[in-house]
């Protein structure tokens, strides 16, 4: 399912417009996007948690031609299935 | 870093503000969503938020494990587990600096 589809069976299972759905699901996304790109974390009861989680740079070497590469360190954030999620997903 | 943490409530009030709905609405909404989400995560094996990322659902299989405090050799079983696979345009917003 993409986010469009998304949208569009919130509205139906919710008797929402369209467009209030789109805002719901654009509000939820930004929201947590925004709060990442701040290094913070979200948590969503029963769903899941990000955290943003630093990597250091280091010098990789390209497994083809053994040219060492430096990578740059970077910040990514990580995932974590809640317990409702997870259970649910194995029931 | 200011340390904090968004929650489902502070997401709830962020839409209250720009709806005419009311609190309680909001909140129902928002659970549905979730709901939605969790079901597709099940149901399709894939949720893709373009822009954000994708959640990903897939098989683990059955495998040996160990109690380290017992050392008791048990099996656990095969369970299907959730990945966040980041947007290459958000990654690229998170490490523009």
């Amino acid at each position: 399912m993409n986010k469009s589809e998304l949208i569009k069976t919130l509205a139906e299972e919710n008797d929402l417009p369209l467009d209030e759905a789109t805002t719901v699901v654009n509000i939820f996304v930004d929201a947590m996007k925004e709060t990442l790109r701040e290094g913070n974390r979200v948590e969503i009861r029963g769903f899941g948690s990000f955290k943003m989680k630093d990597y250091a740079g280091y010098t990789g070497l390209n497994p083809k031609t053994g040219e060492a590469v430096h990578v740059k360190p970077k910040r990514l954030p990580f995932f974590r299935a809640g317990k409702e999620l997870k259970e649910y997903l194995n029931e | 870093m200011s340390g904090k943490t968004l929650t489902k409530a502070e997401i709830v009030d962020a839409i209250y503000e720009k709806t005419d709905r009311n609190r309680a609405e909001v909140k129902g909404v928002v659970e549905s969503l979730l709901g939605l989400m969790k079901q597709a995560i099940k149901k399709d094996h894939a949720l893709l938020i373009s822009g954000f990322g994708k959640f990903e659902a897939y098989d683990k299989k059955a495998r040996k494990g160990r109690n380290p405090q017992t050392n008791q050799t048990i099996t656990l079983p095969p369970r299907k587990v959730v990945v966040f696979r980041l947007s290459r345009k958000f990654r690229a917003e998170l490490n523009q600096l």
